[in-house]
């Protein structure tokens, strides 16, 4: 080593009398910790419980975060616009779209999709059974859409794309031929299944081109934005330029909703995280009491060792390694049950997304755990080792 | 020059009334290098103080202390650390083994934090005391005689100037009690200073010199004082003012 740089080698040097300092002190804590198998591994279990509930916790609660996330995130970054009633206005005319694509065409709320839709309610029928769904009439899907079976056209010209929930009820797929209200139409898309809440609801509804809709304006206008910000700032401009001078438009957005949602997963979480906590607490008190007892029966023996030489601080690394060993064998036990335990209760319980559960976010959760096992211990220890090591040896000595 | 020495030390506790206790009272004391003195007196008399403050555990509350000659009245607690560990060795009268360490790594245990191994001295030591095939064995399967010489192995392994034992047959009986005081025989024969706080009549047999504290007045600490002493009872002819080779 001593042919590297001299910065390096000073460093090196350094780290490496660390270690040597410290190697002989984890042998001898080790030892020490073997004497009393009973209390350490009754401490050790302490920690384990500990890490366990937080790693645990941590990770119930952010799964539950996760997996709302899930469901309700589309919803955030969608605005409906539909006529207000109100003031009279019973349908968006072109007039009112343009002017909301107008609203909208900034690049500060983000150049949101404006997707209008005609929309209708009659009887989708395929060969064998029929149910009642919501028609629209839509130009271009694909910005709003997804489709689990065929592919969505840019401009919706012919044929029906229809919803996940009524594909299934009248058990239909791409190429088949259903009725709607009389007309025979080919089956050309069936969207994917959407977990999320919207007024417009796509899975109990068929789309149609525009021009099998007779009607005189559009029921509704979907603004698709890329985050929950943006959409929020498309529903501002909106209010702001097509409602400036009366509210003609009604404005559906749920932004401000998922904010809240998304900020009470994070307090459930931080509870959880803080139920786990506590029970690492208890375990950190029961290193206290371990590593108290230990050193007040060893008393005379660190008072030896002081006498014949042994340092202060020779001393208190060999406890605090005591206290480490234990805080780290507890931890990493207790992040090795959590992985077992979250992985049977996945296998046990088919209705949680297992990529929720292997979601990276979670090791976060498990490192957390460990590095507060380690460090529980070393806290706790700090106390009887720094009162042990400091201890005259003449006071040590008289027994 | 002495292994050891005091020059007017005393010691003072406060005690429980006004009155402070005096454990040690003006006391002059010096040890050659080579020699071994015995230390008797009632209990109470403040022999275990004496040995304390000797051993660099406690300080004198007046007085100084010397150690190879250089002033050591006021050190630093790792100062003081590090002067026993080179300088100072002890043997205690429970032995004071620890349980969890095998005879080699008791012995080593002084230097067990430092850089290098020193087993293989640990291990000379132990087969010089005749403990050789008894190496790896915790101290609970050892008799009380094979802990005492694991204890004054681990006091050699600094190769120290003093070696300090409190009671050290205390706990033994007297033929393993003799050995052990021939063990320190050997010990002194290699120019470290003995001094043994006792008891026992049969360490006064085997001391060259025996100092006696009473209420914390030592009689015949001094090296000269001591001659004299010995002179008038008809003397040994032991007393050289300074041995070569002192550490």
């Amino acid at each position: 080593m001593s042919k590297s740089t001299s910065s390096g080698t000073d460093t090196e040097a350094g780290a490496t009398s660390w270690l040597r300092g410290w190697r002989p002190a984890v042998g001898m804590a080790g030892r020490n910790l073997r004497r009393n198998r009973v209390r350490t591994v009754l401490a050790v279990l302490g920690v384990c419980i500990g890490v366990l509930a937080v790693a645990a916790l941590g990770i119930f609660g952010n799964v539950l975060a996760l997996g709302a996330n899930d469901a309700i995130g589309d919803i955030g970054t969608q605005v409906v616009v539909s006529p207000n009633s109100d003031t009279g206005v019973e349908s968006l005319s072109t007039t009112d779209v343009a002017e909301i694509r107008r609203a909208v065409d900034d690049p500060a709320v983000g150049d949101p999709a404006v997707v209008p839709l005609y929309s209708d309610n009659g009887i989708v029928a395929g060969a064998s059974s029929q149910t009642f769904a919501t028609i629209y009439g839509v130009e271009e899907p694909a910005l709003a859409f997804e489709a689990a079976e065929g592919e969505l056209p840019d401009r919706h010209r012919q044929g029906a794309i229809i919803g996940a929930g009524v594909a299934t009820d009248l058990n239909i797929g791409t190429g088949d031929t259903v009725e709607i209200v009389g007309s025979q139409v080919r089956v050309v898309a069936v969207l994917a299944e959407t977990q999320t809440f919207s007024p417009v609801a796509p899975d109990d509804a068929v789309f149609l081109p525009e021009s099998a809709f007779a009607a005189d304006g559009y029921a509704q206008a979907l603004i698709i934005s890329e985050s929950g910000e943006t959409a929020q700032a498309a529903a501002d401009a909106i209010r702001r330029e097509v409602n400036a001078r009366e509210d003609r438009v009604d404005l559906f957005e749920l932004a401000a909703i998922v904010d809240e949602i998304n900020g009470f997963f994070d307090l459930l979480s931080t509870f959880l995280l803080g139920l786990g906590a506590i029970s690492l607490v208890v375990a950190g008190v029961s290193i206290l009491n371990v590593m108290l007892m230990s050193t007040v029966e060893r008393r005379q023996e660190i008072g030896v060792m002081r006498a014949v030489g042994v340092t202060r601080r020779d001393v208190l690394r060999v406890l605090l390694a005591e206290a480490g060993l234990i805080g780290a064998v507890g931890a990493a036990a207790g992040t090795v049950l959590t992985v077992i335990l979250v992985a049977a209760l996945v296998a046990a319980t088919p209705a949680v997304d297992a990529s929720l559960v292997i979601d990276p976010t979670n090791a976060y959760y498990l490192l957390l755990a460990l590095g507060f096992g380690v460090g529980v211990g070393i806290i706790s220890g700090a106390y009887p080792a720094w009162k042990a090591a400091n201890e005259r040896p003449v006071e040590a000595l008289r027994s | 020059m002495y292994s050891v020495e005091l020059r007017g030390a005393t010691k003072r506790y406060p005690g429980g009334g006004t009155e402070p206790v005096v454990a040690l009272d003006d006391v002059n004391f010096a040890v050659e290098p080579g020699e071994f003195v015995a230390v008797v007196g009632p209990s109470g008399s403040g022999k275990s103080t004496l040995l304390n403050v000797l051993g660099l555990l406690d300080d004198p509350t007046e007085g100084w202390r010397l150690l190879n000659g250089t002033d050591v009245t006021e050190l630093s607690v790792a100062e003081r650390t590090t002067a026993r560990k080179g300088s100072i060795g002890f043997v205690f009268q429970d032995f004071h083994l620890l349980p969890a360490l095998t005879a080699v790594e008791n012995v080593a245990l002084p230097t067990a934090f430092d850089s290098g191994d020193a087993s293989d001295r640990a291990v000379d030591l132990l087969r010089r005391f005749g403990l050789g095939d008894r190496l790896d064995h915790e101290p609970s399967e050892l008799s009380g005689g094979q802990k005492q010489r694991v204890a004054i192995a681990r006091s050699l392994i600094n190769d120290p100037a003093v070696l300090l034992a409190d009671e050290p047959t205390g706990n033994l009986d007297t033929d393993t009690g003799e050995s052990i005081l021939a063990e320190f025989g050997r010990v002194k024969e290699e120019g470290v200073a003995v001094i043994a706080v006792t008891h026992d009549p049969l360490v006064e047999e085997y001391a060259d010199r025996v100092v006696e504290l009473t209420d914390g007045v030592l009689v015949g600490g001094d090296v000269d004082e001591a001659t004299s002493v010995d002179d008038t009872l008809g003397g040994r002819d032991s007393e050289s003012p300074l041995a070569p080779g002192e550490q």
